[in-house]
């Protein structure tokens, strides 16, 4: 089943008089329960790419479908509830709300979908859990480490069930330990539960790791291996 | 949860919010200190206009103020002072007797205004007598003796026991009428005008030189409370304003203290407006340091999911928790301010203001409305000011913001 479909994309920027070109004609499908990585070197148009696919950013051409719905084309207000409702957003700064508590960052996504305050709680204790923090709850994120804050993102991102993850370098600044231990959990929560994760990346653990490799140039896909 | 993160955020930047704080808060204590204090100034420039030799309310004939004319007495004055004696509302009376004449010594000539008092009755009312700084205060009624203000004993180079002659014009007739008196007393009442142009003679003296005994033009009137004086409808008014008299309060015979407190209530709203003006720039200030400083997060919150409206209400509810906690610390160094000066009063005595000298010390006045409408304007506001740093909150696009706040 396919989650997206990524149809001849363009994106350009203008700087004063001068036109970047950040993707040029991309197309791309990902299926259900994928573990994509988009790599390639700075500039290629990976961070552009997942900005896209998340209804971050709109494309200046092509078309965007996310489960049949035409994202491309949304208001900024649809776009809000889009990403609310179908996409978890994993950054490489962890980018945690810094006044609130653990809890609260995994429970601030499932409030803006008002969902019941019991069910609330409920998850985040399950979720922190799965991401082994359960004694952190009441923490705020400065007093944690930061693979600790990762895995809060990534609690976050997963905690209201969307149809995909998108991780924006998420162990770009990690040590390779803790790198490969995060990578570890969200490869678990991609085969135990079928989370399609979408990550762009420069880290060749995560390249060796994901399940396909998309490769981006100069705003092309330059090759998409499957493994 | 946005009120709660709105809480977090305010103490998130400690300093930048206590100085946005104090600054909030000194604008609404100077807003509830300049209120306080031109309340007491205006109830102190009243009372001292009022107590020192007008008193709080007259009787006149209802032409006789505004011509001086000798002819336009009060209509049956011995029965109105009767009934003013029954009268719950009144603390104390006297009548007067008022001309305008000529006094003359050995060395100079002055016109002035002759005024013929009960010595008694007026000392109940007045505070001539404690205004004495040589001789003595009349004792009768029909004595020979006069006091003037120091200004008027320089001009006409006099002391007490020195002679004048009073010269002035009859009623009906229009006879020159003139009468040697000595000085009893030389009074200073603080005001330059009424210290070199008032006489004051008895009240039977004053009547027989105007061949009007037992006629009287003034009843100057105290009220027991003073605050009911400032009440234009009350009956007692109405009573009394009939059969070609009116009966009149202070505001109404101070036209001029009247329109100063119209003036002072718009100077009142003009410095409010002044001061919200300053804090509406710090308030604009400190917001928009705060969301630049926050882009990135800004960014997270709508990329995750947040409307637009959510990142707005968050600045605007930072905004009320800023300016709650400014105004409670306006209102308690404001408090402190007043009670501080309602102790110790400020001293403005022996300035004159508007012909009024200011005899005592003025004291804050605080009213409710003070420590209530200010402090819920300023709330509002400031929710009103920071709807603009909301907007542009509200408008970020979470893209631009990440790139832009890029950690």
């Amino acid at each position: 089943m396919d989650v997206i479909k990524v149809e001849n994309v363009t994106r350009t920027y203008k700087t004063g008089e001068i036109e970047v070109h950040a993707l040029r004609g991309v197309d791309l499908t990902i299926t259900k329960g994928e573990f994509t990585a988009i790599a390639g070197p700075s500039g290629s148009g990976k961070t552009t790419l997942l900005n896209i696919i998340g209804g971050l950013d709109t494309p200046s051409g092509g078309d965007v479908l996310l489960g049949g719905k035409l994202i491309s084309k949304m208001s900024g207000s649809e776009l809000s509830n889009f990403r609310r409702d179908h996409v978890g957003f994993i950054f490489q700064s962890y980018n945690l709300i810094p006044v609130l508590t653990v809890a609260e960052n995994i429970e601030f996504v499932m409030l803006l979908q008002d969902v019941d305050k019991k069910v609330r709680r409920q998850k985040v204790e399950e979720i922190l859990g799965v991401i082994g923090l359960s004694g952190s709850a009441d923490r705020l994120p400065s007093q944690l480490s930061g693979g600790q804050q990762q895995r809060v993102a990534v609690a976050r991102a997963i905690v209201s069930e969307p149809d995909i993850i998108l991780a924006d370098e998420p162990t770009a600044n990690l040590d390779s330990v803790t790198g490969s231990a995060l990578l570890d959990m969200m490869r678990k929560l991609n085969e135990d539960k079928g989370i399609t994760f979408i990550f762009s990346t420069h880290d060749k653990m995560i390249m060796e790791r994901s399940k396909r490799l998309v490769m981006l140039h100069d705003g092309k896909i330059k090759s998409d291996e499957k493994r | 949860m946005i009120l709660k993160m709105a809480i977090r955020n305010i103490f998130r930047n400690k300093r930048r919010s206590l100085v946005a704080a104090l600054a909030i808060s000194l604008g609404l204590t100077a807003l509830i200190f300049v209120d306080a204090f031109q309340e007491g100034m205006i109830v102190n420039m009243v009372k001292s206009g009022t107590s020192t030799f007008m008193g709080e309310a007259q009787v006149h004939n209802s032409g006789f103020t505004n011509t001086m004319e000798v002819e336009k007495i009060i209509h049956d004055p011995l029965k109105i002072m009767d009934e003013l004696s029954k009268e719950e509302l009144v603390g104390s009376f006297t009548p007067r007797i008022k001309t305008l004449g000529m006094i003359t010594s050995a060395g100079n000539v002055q016109s002035v205004l002759i005024t013929g008092i009960d010595p008694q009755k007026e000392k109940a009312l007045s505070k001539m007598d404690e205004a004495l700084i040589e001789g003595e205060y009349l004792s009768d009624s029909s004595e020979k003796g006069i006091m003037i203000g120091q200004g008027l004993a320089d001009i006409l180079e006099v002391t007490v026991g020195d002679r004048l002659v009073i010269t002035l014009a009859q009623a009906h007739t229009g006879e020159m009428a003139q009468e040697m008196m000595r000085v009893k007393g030389i009074f200073k009442l603080g005001t330059r005008e009424f210290d070199r142009s008032m006489a004051f003679i008895p009240i039977e003296r004053a009547g027989v030189m105007l061949g009007l005994e037992g006629a009287v033009h003034e009843i100057a009137v105290n009220f027991k409370d003073h605050k009911k004086t400032w009440d234009k409808n009350l009956p007692i008014w109405a009573k009394y304003s009939n059969n070609g008299n009116k009966f009149e309060n202070w505001m109404l015979l101070m036209p001029e203290m009247d329109a100063m407190l119209s003036m002072s209530a718009y100077s009142k709203y003009i410095v409010g407006f002044i001061l919200f003006l300053l804090v509406a720039g710090v308030i604009i200030n400190t917001l928009f340091m705060s969301i630049y400083e926050r882009m990135f997060e800004f960014g997270v919150i709508r990329a995750i999911g947040a409307k637009p409206f959510y990142t707005g209400a968050l600045v605007v509810s930072e905004s009320a928790v800023l300016a709650v906690m400014s105004t409670i610390l306006g209102i308690i160094s404001a408090l402190l301010l007043n009670l501080i000066f309602s102790k110790v009063g400020i001293d403005y005595t022996g300035t004159e203001f508007m012909s009024v000298a200011m005899t005592e010390l003025v004291y804050p006045v605080m009213t409710v409305e003070q420590y209530t409408s200010f402090p819920v304007s300023l709330i509002i506001f400031t929710m009103i000011v920071s709807i603009y740093p909301a907007w542009y909150a509200a408008k970020i696009k979470p893209a631009v913001a990440m790139k832009k706040g890029t950690k």
